[in-house]
């Protein structure tokens, strides 16, 4: 269908060993989530530093709120390839869906470590216990409809090829009768699987609306939902950008120049709509002068919005973004960046009603890159037993065992 | 085989803007304009320029709501908490400058009449009776997260972070002990000096306006702190230093949830806004997708691999 040399996606056959960096992931995972138990059979405050100033500490501001910007691949490479028709982007939609299922996941994990009564989480299952104006309320409901109903669905392929190739002949037969109810669902499942996001993403950004003068007012503004979705697309597209180059770098794998261009310059709009949606922002607010302060928000400012300049820039020039060692280096300045901008209002620019400090205690540290590390592993786990990493279609082996070594690279 | 046409991006730009702001106010909030008070709102007036400091508000309040007190800095001798805590929902404190002028100051619950903590809780653990306008919780909905503690502009809501059942706390107008029998709150049951009174918001108001009145020039800004901050609250203040010294923010009229809410409601109401981003997205998917399906057919007839999703 296309000329690309990403033809398919194909499963990760050699490589079985496993490798000191899969060990140390798996441990850090192992860690993380044994801390996470304890946590939750525990007080709180006996596991995180979090106090009655700063009562969100990294699990909610950075593994909920910025994390899921990075998982929201699905949603940016989808509306791109799906909404907008852009045709070549489909072979890489699967590393999309799984980073983002993945990361998603470990967002939900980081919110029941967090939430101090999870007893009473059952109320989300009663609507009429629904707080309807809480953006929380949103977050809450919305979420993980996203992740384990449409974000799940839009993974089943994948999961239901691998067990038509595998399976015995009566699994065959009925995967193959799935197939064309997934196929008429598809269309409907899919938009519901973009406006969920586009939903939540924004309400993570309206959290911080509620906390009014307690943010730095260079992030505070009507604005901050929109900001925030937006970044999402960008930390998205970045996200998929760096795990489809270090994967196939990896897994020696071709690289598509075609292909990953494509959506470097897609992340290079989205970021010069976002730059200028927030410099119009803040402008129309009058609140420019504030970066006369020099102070630390002056530098976050700063940093952030260069992070997100520059590669935008760059990416512009269709020979940089198809040279991988630059493309990667700018979907990880944007990454960070995007990423940075989501993470700012909530803690670095959250300022208490009065002198507080917080800093993240090793253990909350601990599960914080713990969940991380389970969704790396998660992910060198899916893209050996299933076909997500794009490549050419000659590496395409029927069976997903590696009956036949495969043919040595020159 | 072109990149990203320029209005594609105006396009994507416009669904994001279509969704934007999305604080999921699902129903319409608040209208705006002044905040309305509920129709028997109880108030507390705490003139600070009366109070001598007697403390006797922090003990009765500890007593009736049934809480240890904290003793931490007294060395276990007698109640002396740092700051409203987990085992503290109303506390004296005393400002003093150098350049000798002085006041205490009692801190607790505002009880808004736009409660942030209220907007913001996801379950309704925290409520706003519709009568009385006292701002209680509810442990049974609770999911314990903190979302009351970031969104409060006075940082009033507490957690018990060293507790298997952590508990919010924070002053609730004694409503389950005393008010709901008509009883007085205990803290201005116990003051001696009257520094602290109890009644309803119109007449404290009066009151408080009445003194003011009485003695120009006495008051900080011949104002009362809670008339109209943050969209007015149930609780007031006079006092003759700035009210930012004795820890009071300065906050615009506006209340954090009117704020918040202001753009969400227009695009959440009747959930106009997502029903239009999802018809657009529909629209457009649903179009490529027939296409994308028809292509798929012809490539698989030709003995192509099968496409994959
Ligand atoms: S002062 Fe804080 S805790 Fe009290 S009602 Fe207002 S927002 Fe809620
Ligand atoms: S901690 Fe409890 S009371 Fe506070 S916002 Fe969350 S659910 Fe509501």
């Amino acid at each position: 269908m296309s000329d690309s040399v990403w033809q398919r996606a194909i499963p990760v056959y050699e490589d079985r060993s496993v490798k000191k960096t899969f060990i140390f992931f798996t441990i850090l995972a192992i860690a993380g989530t044994i801390l996470a138990v304890l946590r939750m059979a525990s007080p709180l405050g006996r596991y995180s530093a979090m106090n009655d100033f700063y009562a969100w500490g990294v699990w909610k501001t950075f593994n909920v709120m910025t994390l899921t910007a990075i998982g929201s691949g699905g949603l940016a490479v989808g509306v791109a390839a799906w909404a907008f028709d852009r045709q070549k982007l489909h072979v890489v939609m699967r590393t999309a869906l799984v980073t983002s299922f993945l990361f998603y996941t470990t967002g939900m994990l980081a919110l029941m470590v967090d939430v101090g009564r999870p007893w009473n989480l059952w109320h989300i299952l009663l609507p009429w216990h629904w707080n309807m104006h809480s953006a929380l309320l949103e977050v809450a409901v919305c979420m993980p409809t996203y992740a384990f109903l449409f974000l799940a669905f839009e993974n089943v392929p994948l999961v239901l090829e691998r067990y038509s190739y595998l399976g015995s002949d009566a699994t065959r037969a009925r995967i193959a009768g799935l197939e064309p109810v997934i196929r008429k669902i598809y269309p409907v499942m899919i938009a519901f699987a973009y406006l969920l996001p586009i939903m939540h993403q924004s309400s993570l950004g309206a959290l911080m609306l509620l906390a009014g003068p307690k943010v730095h007012p260079l992030w505070q503004t009507q604005a901050l939902p929109l900001l925030y979705v937006m970044a999402a697309g960008i930390a998205g597209f970045a996200f998929v950008i760096g795990t489809l180059l270090v994967c196939c770098l990896r897994y020696s794998r071709p690289l598509s120049t075609d292909v990953l261009g494509e959506l470097g310059s897609l992340m290079s709009w989205l970021t010069f709509a976002w730059l200028a949606f927030r410099f119009v922002d803040i402008a129309v607010r009058g609140k420019f002068g504030l970066l006369l302060a020099l102070d630390k928000y002056t530098a976050y400012f700063v940093l952030e919005n260069i992070l997100l300049l520059v590669p935008a820039i760059m990416l512009r020039s269709k020979q940089l973004r198809e040279t991988p060692r630059i493309l990667f280096m700018a979907a990880v300045s944007a990454g960070v960046g995007a990423c940075l901008y989501r993470l700012v209002p909530a803690l670095i620019a959250f300022i208490p009603a009065r002198k507080a400090n917080y800093f993240p205690s090793v253990a909350e540290l601990t599960m914080t890159l713990g969940f991380i590390a389970a969704a790396i592993v998660g992910f060198k786990l899916a893209i050996r037993y299933f076909a997500v990493l794009p490549g050419p279609i000659a590496d395409w082996q029927f069976a997903f065992k590696p009956a036949t070594p495969k043919q040595p690279k020159s | 085989m072109s990149g990203l046409s320029r209005r594609d991006v105006l396009k994507l730009a416009g669904l994001g803007g279509a969704a934007l702001a999305l604080p999921a106010s699902l129903a319409s909030a608040s209208g705006g304009g002044p905040s309305v008070v509920p129709p028997h709102a109880v108030s507390m007036l705490y003139d600070a320029t009366v109070c001598t400091g007697c403390k006797a508000c922090m003990s009765a309040c500890n007593a009736t709501n049934h809480l240890e007190p904290d003793t931490g800095l007294s060395d276990g001798l007698h109640q002396m908490p740092a700051d409203l805590n987990s085992r503290t929902m109303n506390i004296i404190k005393l400002y003093n400058d150098p350049a000798g002028s002085w006041s205490f100051v009692k801190r607790q619950c505002m009880h808004c009449l736009e409660p942030a903590c209220v907007a913001g809780c996801p379950f309704k653990a925290l409520e706003k009776d519709r009568d009385l306008g006292v701002v209680t919780w509810d442990g049974a909905k609770c999911i314990g997260c903190r979302y009351c503690e970031i969104s409060c502009p006075y940082q009033i809501p507490k957690f018990e972070w060293d507790k298997f059942n952590p508990r919010i706390v924070k002053c609730q107008f004694c409503y389950e002990q005393r008010l709901k029998d008509g009883k007085h709150p205990g803290c201005t049951g116990a003051c001696p000096t009257g520094a602290v009174i109890y009644g309803t918001r119109e007449n404290l108001l009066a009151d408080a306006r009445r003194r003011i009145a009485g003695y120009p020039g006495k008051y900080y800004k011949d104002r009362v702190y809670g008339e109209t901050e943050g969209g007015g609250t149930q609780v007031f203040y006079l006092s003759r230093v700035p009210f930012s010294r004795l820890g009071l923010p300065s906050l615009s009229d506006e209340s954090n949830p009117h704020y918040a809410t202001k753009v969400s409601s227009k695009i959440y109401g009747w959930l106009a806004g997502p029903a239009i981003v999802f018809a657009l997205l529909f629209g457009s998917i649903n179009r490529n997708w027939k296409h994308h399906e028809a292509n798929r057919r012809d490539h698989e007839a030709e003995g192509h691999l099968p496409e994959q999703l």
